[in-house]
């Protein structure tokens, strides 16, 4: 047991998106991984899109969908070790601050790549599933389901 | 549970009721009489005391941006470290289940471990380090190292001397080998024994217990003490004892992990207010008053507000006042947990209620410990003897558990008694004015520096930001080089911006020793750049020798 602590959280998942500075971080480390991509000579500009539409959004289904439990021990006996991140956000409290905006901007990228891409088929297809393989999890509907038992233990 | 009918009368009307009267033979032993006391409260009530703020700046937006990146870079290592020790590139140091279980359900969730395995493997040489002397203002360390990267160590044999004790809660030095001290606790050892075996409802309760729990009543103003052997269990094993079901529990957002064990244990409601956020514990007031119970909507039993008198790791102290005002508005119950300010703060150290000017007899429930400011163990519950004396009953710890070691009784009162001066001497007095001293010293200096502090002007607790996760480690092994032992914490101890090093102040620290830390403080501040506030104020500007500029021939 951590006696001493300078919160009283149980889940300090809790509250790590809520944190100060974190969209902020988020946005740039987005815009960097834009920029790398850029600079490597052989990808054009829509390929640079939906490359960084497709990573941002890889990574997100990781770390806030498939990565269930904390790092570490916690005192609430293991109740959160089959929630995902994104399902011990907040209490579980749906329409927070934090969930409207990593709901909002995966779209906001989705948005930007199909028009860098000039609405081609292929990449909009490609951008489509991307983005809803990061948004149907976050639907409240979606809160605590295991569709065809995917990542259910 | 207390019956509560009873305590509205009491809260609602001013029945006059005549205490326990003390016994001639106490009264005599001690040397006190009505008038004194009386006379002495008077005095401490009478000058409320100016209250400085608490201090909690902001670091700029780019220190929190930095911190998020630099869990972001140690988080993909960990990543990278586990894969290495999964395909075999990298000898794995923990324990594993056997190939022949794999068809099983797991033991433990591998995850769990990451944090540890991979984040704090590598920097737990900052922590637990043993030491092999008493733990007063300096004390020895015995030196480790590690060959494996932290995952084990040996000791070298050698020991690192004279470090300077920045981490204990040594708040009025009562850590120390004091010969008379020592002489009286070793009479009361081969009078009483080293143990009790017993617990305080059976056959525990001994004569000097009595005498502590009556010292501990004066000390403090009220009617009535009891003593406990455990300080953490003061909270956890009463809490429950004095709400349960059908209650309501607001509990502060920084309350210690005691507090908190207890509140659960109660089995009442419990709800959060932001830290010393007097608007939203009065919102959960209304909104308790107004609705009651959730879906029944029947009127609380009880409503018990659980503050701190100094938060231990972020040094702020209670507005006590305010939260006084509004208990006394909503009719609620207040349980005050004195653990880190009895005898740290206050004129004659006797915590925040003399701090403030507050009559303590206004606290329902007055907590304390004996393990900072005493040199000792355990803890106290004082208030009302009608209080005390239902907890006698219903305790846990006076039900099951051993009542408090008798050397360990005597060493409390010695400290007791030199706090208050009925032994004789101003010595106590002396180290009470020494800590407030040191503590308005230290502090003043640090923010002079330009780094950020959190917590009140008076608090003993000095948490020092240093925000990104690589500088925690940076800063407690390169103070370590210069002599000096801090206390460093991280997350997930704390939000995950706030890593910080958290310095206690002692009564028995010289000035010397503080200036030996500051300057280690400032040097190092601003080699691993710690400075982050925007306030700095050149109080003491540099001394220009003129004759070093030129003249014109």
């Amino acid at each position: 047991m951590n006696v001493g602590v300078a919160h009283s959280e149980v889940n300090p998942n809790t509250r790590v998106m809520n944190s100060r500075g974190i969209w902020l971080a988020y946005l740039l480390l987005t815009t960097a991984l834009h920029v790398v991509l850029l600079s490597i000579p052989f990808l054009s500009v829509p390929v640079v899109w939906t490359l960084t539409n497709i990573i941002h959004n890889l990574a997100m289904y990781l770390f806030l969908h498939t990565v269930k439990g904390t790092p570490f021990e916690t005192p609430d006996q293991g109740k959160a070790r089959l929630l995902t991140h994104w399902e011990q956000m907040d209490y579980g409290i749906q329409f927070t601050a934090s969930r409207k905006f990593l709901t909002i901007s995966p779209i906001v990228l989705y948005i930007l790549a199909s028009f860098y891409t000039k609405y081609d088929t292929t990449h909009f297809l490609v951008n489509t599933g991307s983005l809803l393989s990061v948004l149907l999890p976050k639907l409240p509907q979606f809160h605590g389901v295991r569709l065809f038992g995917i990542n259910k233990y | 549970m207390i019956r509560t009918e009873e305590l509205h009368s009491c809260n609602g009307t001013l029945k006059s009721r005549s205490g326990q009267k003390q016994t001639e033979n106490y009264t005599l032993k001690n040397g006190y009489h009505k008038n004194e006391k009386v006379q002495k409260n008077g005095n401490g009530f009478h000058q409320p005391r100016v209250r400085g703020e608490d201090s909690f700046e902001e670091a700029p937006m780019y220190v929190a941006v930095l911190t998020y990146m630099g869990y972001g870079i140690v988080i993909l290592f960990g990543y990278f470290r586990d894969f290495l020790r999964a395909v075999g590139l990298e000898k794995c140091h923990q324990a594993q289940e056997r190939e022949e279980q794999k068809d099983f359900v797991p033991l433990y969730q591998d995850f769990e471990n990451f944090y540890k395995r991979n984040l704090y493997m590598r920097v737990r040489d900052n922590w637990n380090r043993p030491i092999c002397s008493l733990p007063g203002p300096v004390f020895d360390l015995m030196e480790r190292v590690s060959d494996d990267y932290n995952w084990t160590f040996r000791l070298t044999g050698r020991t690192i001397e004279n470090v300077i004790n920045m981490g204990s809660y040594n708040y009025l030095g009562f850590a120390e080998n004091n010969v008379d001290f020592l002489k009286t606790v070793a009479e009361k050892t081969r009078q009483y024994g080293v143990g009790v075996c017993s617990t305080r409802q059976e056959l525990g309760n001994f004569s000097i217990h009595e005498e502590l729990e009556h010292l501990v009543a004066d000390f403090l103003g009220v009617e009535s003490a009891m003593a406990f052997g455990m300080g953490f269990a003061t909270n956890s094993m009463n809490i429950p004892a004095l709400v349960g079901k059908g209650c309501l529990i607001l509990s502060d957002e920084l309350n210690h992990t005691s507090l908190i064990l207890g509140a659960r244990l109660s089995g009442a409601t419990i709800r959060v207010f932001k830290h010393n956020n007097m608007q939203s514990l009065e919102k959960l007031l209304k909104e308790a008053i107004c609705s009651g119970q959730p879906r029944t909507h029947r009127s609380w039993k009880k409503i018990l507000i659980m503050v701190e008198g100094i938060y231990s790791m972020e040094g702020s102290l209670v507005r006590l006042p305010e939260i006084i005002a509004l208990k006394k508005k909503y009719k609620a119950y207040l349980y005050l947990d004195e653990a880190h300010s009895i005898g740290a703060v206050g004129p004659t150290g006797r915590g925040v209620t003399e701090h403030f000017g507050v009559d303590p007899k206004e606290i329902d429930v007055l907590m304390g410990t004996f393990t900072k400011s005493f040199g000792a163990t355990g803890g106290y519950i004082a208030g009302k003897k009608e209080l005390v004396d239902y907890l006698r009953c219903h305790s846990h710890s006076a039900v099951y558990a051993t009542a408090m070691s008798p050397p360990v009784v005597e060493q409390i009162i010695r400290a007791i008694k030199c706090i208050m001066g009925v032994d004789g001497t101003t010595e106590g007095q002396r180290r009470v004015r020494q800590l407030a001293e040191n503590t308005h010293y230290f502090r003043s200096r640090l923010k002079e520096m330009g780094f950020i502090i959190y917590g009140n002007k008076d608090s003993p607790v000095i948490p020092l930001l240093l925000y990104q996760p690589g500088k925690v480690g940076a800063f407690s092994r390169a103070m370590l080089k210069r002599k000096i032992g801090v206390v460093v914490v991280g997350f997930p101890a704390t939000t995950i911006t706030e890593a910080r090093a958290r310095f206690c102040v002692s009564a028995a620290h010289t000035r010397d020793m503080l200036n030996k830390v500051l300057q280690s403080l400032d040097e190092l501040g601003d080699y691993i750049r710690v400075k982050f506030s925007r306030h700095r104020r050149p109080y003491r500007p540099e001394l220009y020798n003129v004759t070093n500029f030129g003249l014109d021939s």
